[in-house]
């Protein structure tokens, strides 16, 4: 494009204006994210003024090999694994479902969208503090529910098992709103023309899905796949406000963040900020999110290759 | 922006089993979404003996103490503050040095333009940066320091992206006449730009500030000193503190959470402008 603000020193003032933005992003996220593939490398810790040393692969090593604790690792990865499908399956049905409800001009129609979304805006503290009220195992809104029945739940102070789903229901519960304002802005793209042929062709409800909506929310399909599915891998501040970090509920994103920052008993005391071995933690987080995603990414072309062609 | 109010042309509202369907799955549905909020607000107006007794009774008379006695016994009124301070400079930086890195990136006003835009695109899968950040900060001497914690918040690159779509829907042909005119770069910016992006504008800084407003780990992390701590961290404490007092946790929880019920009723559509800004596109 050509420029028309002037020539000569004229011509600078776009650079001298991209730069503090440019370098803002450089130091403070780009580069930092960036290097965390040299620490992984060294053996930093979180004190100033501390030596740091070059241990080439041994934090992998480490992280794969070492003894129980890398057993916990390999768990924690398979529950990230776990809870990323368990999140984007019923995530991406319940937001695609509800979406093509709202859209059909039904009354209170506002209300439902504004109710669906809220938890979104009120991020994870809130989020959080408000279902652990509501699971308090001991005489708590849904325990006092559930004894009317004679049953009994444990909730999140319970075993790791039903404390984790629970984190997985809140997860949902807060970002369906995410899912179904995409879609719900995907099928107003869908002019109504195309509908009223498939009618007049006699397609039932369940054909003009198949044949129609499905197909024509491909660019909604998309984003809300590649969104969910890399939101939900990264994704354990719910972990960090319900639960804390518990044998038996880690995922990869919230290992990271307590063995560099020493809260892997729960408290900051006695503990050592590993941060070399947390940055090895985090790139072997990194590399499963880039496997996921680029295979993700694949399989989304050649499904939208498939419907075009 | 995406408008998401119902398309007018459907047809005629009219009863049918499928309708009551949908409405009997809609209102399962928010009484699911609804019953840990409702629960909150009921809680947070009983006594600790009334909810032991009974979580979910509805409280016999309302009172006010719950929220007076939270008020009192943590320091609720500065982490307000300290929030609103760090959400409102990180985003005034980064709404005015974002602006001017997305017309020049959408305009191609600078060389590499292509390769500076695909560094913001791919930000949603590069590691995380936490340690590295940390690091950094504590080098610079900016741990437990208000300035350092707010430099963390100073980019977006969701943002930039957002900025950079909509700038060019807006027709080249404005420059020209910009140009005519023979307006310096910056007014250009700043009065010709800038007004016609304000949606766009509106829509990035609602999100960023939301980030902001929000952020947990981070204040964890750097901020350890109870002078500094955001309304987040703030109510973890508390919450550590008198975890047991479910009445006047609620009462709590509730002093925040009201007023960004206002707020997203207020910015509903900016809010939701900017999650669906370029999702739909092909």
């Amino acid at each position: 494009m050509r420029y028309l603000f002037g020539g000569g020193t004229a011509r600078l003032a776009p650079y001298l204006l991209v730069a503090p933005g440019l370098l803002l992003y450089m130091v403070v996220a780009l580069g930092p994210s960036l290097a965390t593939v040299v620490f992984s490398f060294t053996d930093a810790s979180g004190l100033p003024r501390l030596p740091v040393h070059f241990v080439g692969l041994d934090n992998y090593k480490e992280f794969l090999t070492l003894g129980a604790a890398s057993k916990e690792n390999m768990q924690a990865l398979v529950r990230t694994l776990i809870f990323c499908v368990g999140v984007t399956a019923i995530q991406f049905t319940f937001g695609l479902f509800v979406a093509i409800l709202l859209n059909q001009g039904l009354r209170g129609t506002k209300f439902f969208r504004t109710l669906f979304f809220f938890p979104v805006i009120l991020g994870v503290t809130i989020q959080g503090l408000m279902w652990s009220l509501f699971l308090y195992p001991i005489g708590g809104p849904l325990a006092t529910v559930l004894s009317w029945f004679g049953l009994h739940s444990e909730f999140l102070g319970g075993q790791p098992t039903e404390a984790f789903i629970w984190v997985m229901v809140v997860q949902i519960w807060a970002n369906m709103g995410i899912t179904m304002v995409i879609f719900l802005a995907g099928l107003q793209t869908i002019p109504d023309e195309v509908f009223e042929a498939a009618r007049i062709d006699g397609a039932g409800r369940w054909q003009m899905f198949r044949r129609v909506t499905w197909p024509l929310l491909t660019p909604a399909v998309n984003t809300n796949m590649v969104l969910t599915i890399i939101g939900s891998l990264q994704a354990w501040g719910l972990f960090f406000v319900l639960i804390g970090y518990r044998p038996g509920t880690q995922v990869l994103g919230y290992l990271v963040f307590a063995t560099a920052f020493g809260q892997t008993t729960g408290s900051t005391a006695g503990n050592t900020f590993r941060q070399g071995y947390g940055a090895a933690a985090g790139v072997m987080l990194f590399l499963l999110v880039l496997a996921i995603g680029i295979t993700t990414q694949y399989l989304l072309r050649r499904r939208e290759a498939r419907l075009l062609g | 922006m995406t408008t998401l109010a119902p398309s007018a042309s459907r047809k005629k509202p009219r009863l049918s089993l499928a309708r009551l369907t949908a409405y009997v799955v809609l209102i399962a549905l928010s009484v699911i979404y609804l019953a840990p909020i409702a629960l909150l607000v009921i809680t947070s107006l009983k006594t600790l003996p009334e909810f032991t007794r009974d979580a979910i009774s509805l409280p016999k008379s309302i009172g006010i103490d719950n929220f007076v006695e939270a008020w009192n016994k943590a320091n609720f009124a500065r982490y307000l503050l300290n929030t609103a301070l760090y959400t409102a400079v990180s985003t005034v930086i980064f709404v005015i040095s974002g602006t001017f890195l997305a017309v020049a990136i959408a305009r191609r006003f600078v060389r590499g333009s292509g390769a500076l835009f695909t560094l913001f695109l791919i930000a949603l899968f590069l590691p995380p940066a936490l340690i590295p950040q940390f690091q950094l900060i504590l080098r610079l001497g900016l741990y437990n320091n208000p300035i350092g914690y707010v430099m963390l918040f100073l980019v977006n690159p969701i943002g930039i992206v957002i900025l950079v779509n909509y700038i060019r829907t807006i027709p080249i042909e404005l420059d020209e006449a910009a140009a005519l005119e023979g307006v310096t770069y910056i007014r250009y910016v700043v009065q010709i730009v800038l007004p016609l992006i304000m949606p766009a504008i509106a829509t990035v800084a609602v999100l960023h500030a939301l980030g902001v407003w929000n952020e947990l780990i981070l204040a964890t992390i750097y901020l350890t000193k109870a002078d500094y701590y955001p309304i987040t961290r703030g109510l973890i404490v508390f919450n550590g503190i008198y975890g047991n007092n479910w009445p006047v946790l609620a009462a709590a929880v509730m002093m925040i959470a009201a007023p960004m019920a206002l707020f997203f009723i207020l910015m509903q559509r900016y809010i939701i402008g900017g999650v669906t800004a370029g999702a739909v596109k092909g």
